[in-house]
C-alpha cells in the first residue's frame, strides 16, 4: 500500500488527475453561477428598504455598502430563550407590509414557518446591545458597473434606497437589484 | 560548471597540457549543449499581447454580458492549465508549474468574480474552501515548491478574509492547510517549503488568537505546536526548517520583553491564567522533548529558554535581568552547540544573537549609571573584544573545516583549480 502523495504524484495518473481536477474546478464555477440564477428563478422575492447612511461611506470601489432598516432590531422582537450572543446565526421572519417593502416581525435561534406573505432571511448577530441587536446578512455589498453607484450613492443620501432580495428555497439569498425609486 | 565555461576554457587546458585533446572531445560530450528552452523574446511578446488583452478586457469588464464573463474566465483557466500541462510534458517544469499555479489563481479569481457577478457573497467561507483544497490537490499531484508556497498563501489569504470580513475563524480552512500541507511536509521535507508552511501555519495561529481575543502570549502554544511537530520530523534539514519560524518568533518576544518590559502596563495583556497556560505549555514540551529523544536532537533543548514566561514576574528591574540571562544563557547555548558541531553557520548565529543580548543589557542596565562618554567608551571595547574573539573562534573551527573539505575534493585546500569545491564561507 502507497501512501496517498506516492499515489497522487505517479507520473502515470498525473494527465488523468489533472484533468479531474481541472474539471472539478470548471464544475464548480458553473455551479455558483447555477446557483446564482437558480436563486432568483426559484427564490421568494422580497424588497428591504436602507437607511440613510453616511454617504462618505456608501461607495466602496465597484461595490455599494447597503444598512438595512431591519439590521437594527429592538430585543423585544427576539425569540430565543436568553440573550443573543455575537455571531450567532438567526432567522429573521419578514412580512410585506401594504407599500411593499418588507419588515421584521421576529428574530428567531431557529427557522420559523412562514406564513402567506411571510419569508425567511438567514442572518448574524452581529453586536448586542442594551436595548437592540444588530444583524448582517451579508447582502451588505452591491457590486454596480463602475460609475453607476454615484447615481445610488446621490439617491441614497435623500432617501431609502429599495433592495430586491431573492431568497432560495435553501436559504441563499441575492440582491436581484437596487432601485433608487422615491416615492 | 557551465557549458560555455568549457568551451572557453578547454582549449587552454589543451595547450598547457593538463588534458589531452581526446579528454578535451569526452569531456565536452559530457555536458552536452542544452537546447534553449524557450526563447527570451517569445516568452517577453507574449506577455505583452498577454498584458494588452488583459487591460482591453479589464477596462470593459463591467459592459460584458454574464455569459461572455463567465466563458473568459473559465477559458483562461482551461488555457492556463493546458498549457502548463504542455509545457511539463516538454520537459520544461518551471513554465509548466508556473502556469498550473496561474490556473489556480485564476480558479480563485473566477470563484469571487462569478459570486460578484451574481451579487452572490457567500455566507462563509465556504466558497473559497474549494480554492484551497484545489491547491492543495495541486501541490500532491505536481510536488511543485511554487504551488506549495502558492496554497499557503491561498490558506492564508482565505483565512485573512474570513477574519476581516465576517469576524469568523474558519476551522476547516486551518486544517486543511495543517492536514493537507502538513502530511505533505512530513512526506517531502524540503526546507523552503517547510519554512513556508511554518509562517503559513503561524499566520493562522496568530488570526485565531485575534479572533478569540485571547491574551497574545497563548499564540506560542500553537506556535511551539509547529515547532514540536519540527522535532518528529525523521529528515533533519526539513524539521529544522519548519522550527525557525516559531523560534524567531519566541525569540523577537524575549527580545521585546527585554527592552519594553520594565513598565508594567502589558500585565493585562500578556499575562494568561497561569496553570492553564503552563499546562498548555508543558504538555508541548513533552511532545517536543519526546521527539527531540526519539531523533537525537536533544542537544536543541535550550531553544526552550526562550518559551520561559519571564511575564509573569513584575516589572522592573527583577523582569529585565531574568529576560537577559534568558538571551544571555540561550545565546550561549547556540555557541556551545555550534562549537560541538563545529557548524561555522551557527557560530555565526550564535555571535548575532550574543551582541544583541549584550546591546540589550548594555542599554537597559547602564545607561542611566555613567556619563555619556564613559558609556561610548566602556561599550566600544566590549564590542571590539568580542568581535575580536568570535573571529578567533571562527577562523579554528574553519581551519578544523577545512582539511575535511580539501580531503573531500581531493586538492589542496589551496589550490584554486578546484572551483567545484564547496568554498570555505569568506566571513571571517
Amino acid at each position: 500500500m502507497t501512501d496517498l502523495l506516492s499515489w497522487f504524484s505517479a507520473p502515470a495518473r498525473r494527465r488523468p488527475l489533472l484533468r479531474a481536477l481541472v474539471a472539478a474546478q470548471v464544475l464548480y464555477v458553473l455551479g455558483v453561477a447555477g446557483a446564482g440564477y437558480a436563486t432568483t428563478a426559484l427564490g421568494q422575492r422580497v424588497i428591504l428598504a436602507t437607511t440613510p447612511i453616511d454617504p462618505k461611506d456608501l461607495l466602496y470601489g465597484d461595490f455599494v455598502r447597503l444598512h438595512y432598516a431591519i439590521s437594527a432590531t429592538p430585543l423585544s422582537a427576539w425569540h430565543g430563550s436568553g440573550a443573543p450572543q455575537r455571531r450567532q446565526a438567526v432567522f429573521v421572519l419578514l412580512a410585506t407590509g401594504a407599500d411593499s417593502l418588507s419588515t421584521a416581525v421576529g428574530v428567531y435561534p431557529q427557522a420559523p414557518k412562514a406564513g402567506a406573505g411571510q419569508a425567511v432571511l438567514r442572518g448574524w448577530v452581529t453586536d448586542v446591545y442594551r436595548g437592540s441587536f444588530a444583524l448582517r446578512f451579508n447582502l451588505e455589498r452591491y457590486y454596480v458597473p463602475e460609475g453607476s453607484g454615484l447615481r445610488l450613492e446621490k439617491a441614497g443620501r435623500l432617501h431609502p434606497l429599495r433592495v430586491r432580495v431573492s431568497i432560495a428555497p435553501w436559504g441563499q439569498a441575492r440582491i436581484t437589484s437596487v432601485d433608487a425609486a422615491t416615492k | 560548471m557551465s557549458r560555455k565555461f568549457l568551451d572557453t576554457e578547454s582549449p587552454g587546458w589543451v595547450t598547457d597540457g593538463l588534458i589531452s585533446e581526446a579528454q578535451r572531445q569526452q569531456l565536452l560530450a559530457r555536458y552536452p549543449q542544452e537546447a534553449p528552452a524557450l526563447g527570451l523574446l517569445p516568452i517577453l511578446g507574449s506577455v505583452l499581447v498577454g498584458l494588452s488583452g488583459l487591460s482591453v478586457v479589464a477596462a470593459n469588464w463591467q459592459g460584458l454580458p454574464a455569459a461572455l464573463r463567465l466563458a473568459l474566465l473559465l477559458g483562461s483557466l482551461l488555457g492556463s492549465y493546458s498549457a502548463g500541462a504542455y509545457f511539463l510534458r516538454r520537459g520544461n517544469p518551471d513554465l509548466g508549474h508556473g502556469l498550473i499555479g496561474l490556473g489556480l489563481l485564476l480558479f480563485g479569481a473566477s470563484i469571487i468574480l462569478t459570486s460578484q457577478l451574481f451579487q452572490l457573497v457567500g455566507y462563509d467561507a465556504s466558497g473559497l474552501l474549494a480554492w484551497v483544497i484545489a491547491g492543495t490537490a495541486l501541490s500532491y499531484v505536481y510536488g511543485s515548491r511554487l504551488l506549495v508556497l502558492l496554497t499557503v498563501l491561498i490558506g492564508a489569504a482565505v483565512q485573512t478574509y474570513c477574519v476581516e470580513s465576517l469576524g469568523i475563524f474558519s476551522y476547516v480552512t486551518a486544517w486543511l492547510v495543517v492536514g493537507g500541507m502538513g502530511y505533505y511536509w512530513w512526506r517531502r521535507p524540503d526546507t523552503v517549503s517547510a519554512t513556508v508552511l511554518a509562517v503559513g501555519l503561524l499566520w493562522q495561529a496568530g488570526l485565531f488568537i485575534i479572533v478569540q481575543h485571547s491574551k497574545i502570549t497563548w499564540f506560542f502554544v500553537p506556535a511551539m505546536l509547529i515547532y514540536a511537530a519540527g522535532d518528529w520530523q525523521p529528515n533533519r534539514a526539513g524539521g529544522r526548517a519548519l522550527q525557525v519560524p516559531s523560534l524567531v518568533a519566541a525569540y523577537l518576544f524575549m527580545f521585546g520583553l527585554a527592552i519594553f518590559g520594565e513598565a508594567d502596563a502589558y500585565a493585562n495583556i500578556l499575562r494568561p491564567p497561569l496553570l492553564p497556560y503552563l499546562a498548555a505549555l508543558v504538555a508541548v514540551l513533552a511532545v517536543s522533548v519526546a521527539g527531540k529523544r526519539a531523533r537525537g536532537r536533544l542537544g536543541t533543548l535550550p531553544e526552550w529558554l526562550l518559551l520561559l514566561p519571564g511575564f509573569y514576574l513584575s516589572g522592573g528591574l527583577s523582569l529585565a535581568v531574568a529576560t537577559l540571562v534568558v538571551l544571555y544563557a540561550h545565546a550561549g547555548s547556540v555557541l556551545a552547540r555550534a562549537n560541538r558541531e563545529h557548524d561555522p553557520e551557527q557560530l555565526t548565529i550564535g555571535a548575532v544573537l550574543f551582541v544583541a543580548a549584550t546591546a540589550v543589557a548594555y542599554f537597559k542596565l547602564t545607561w542611566g549609571f555613567m556619563d555619556k562618554s564613559l558609556f561610548f567608551l566602556l561599550g566600544g571595547v566590549l564590542l571590539l573584544g568580542l568581535s575580536w574573539y568570535l573571529r578567533r573562534r571562527n577562523a579554528q573551527v574553519l581551519a578544523a573545516a577545512a582539511p575535511l573539505v580539501a580531503q573531500q575534493a581531493g586538492t589542496p585546500p589551496t589550490s584554486a583549480a578546484a572551483p567545484e569545491a564547496p568554498e570555505p564561507t569568506h566571513n571571517s
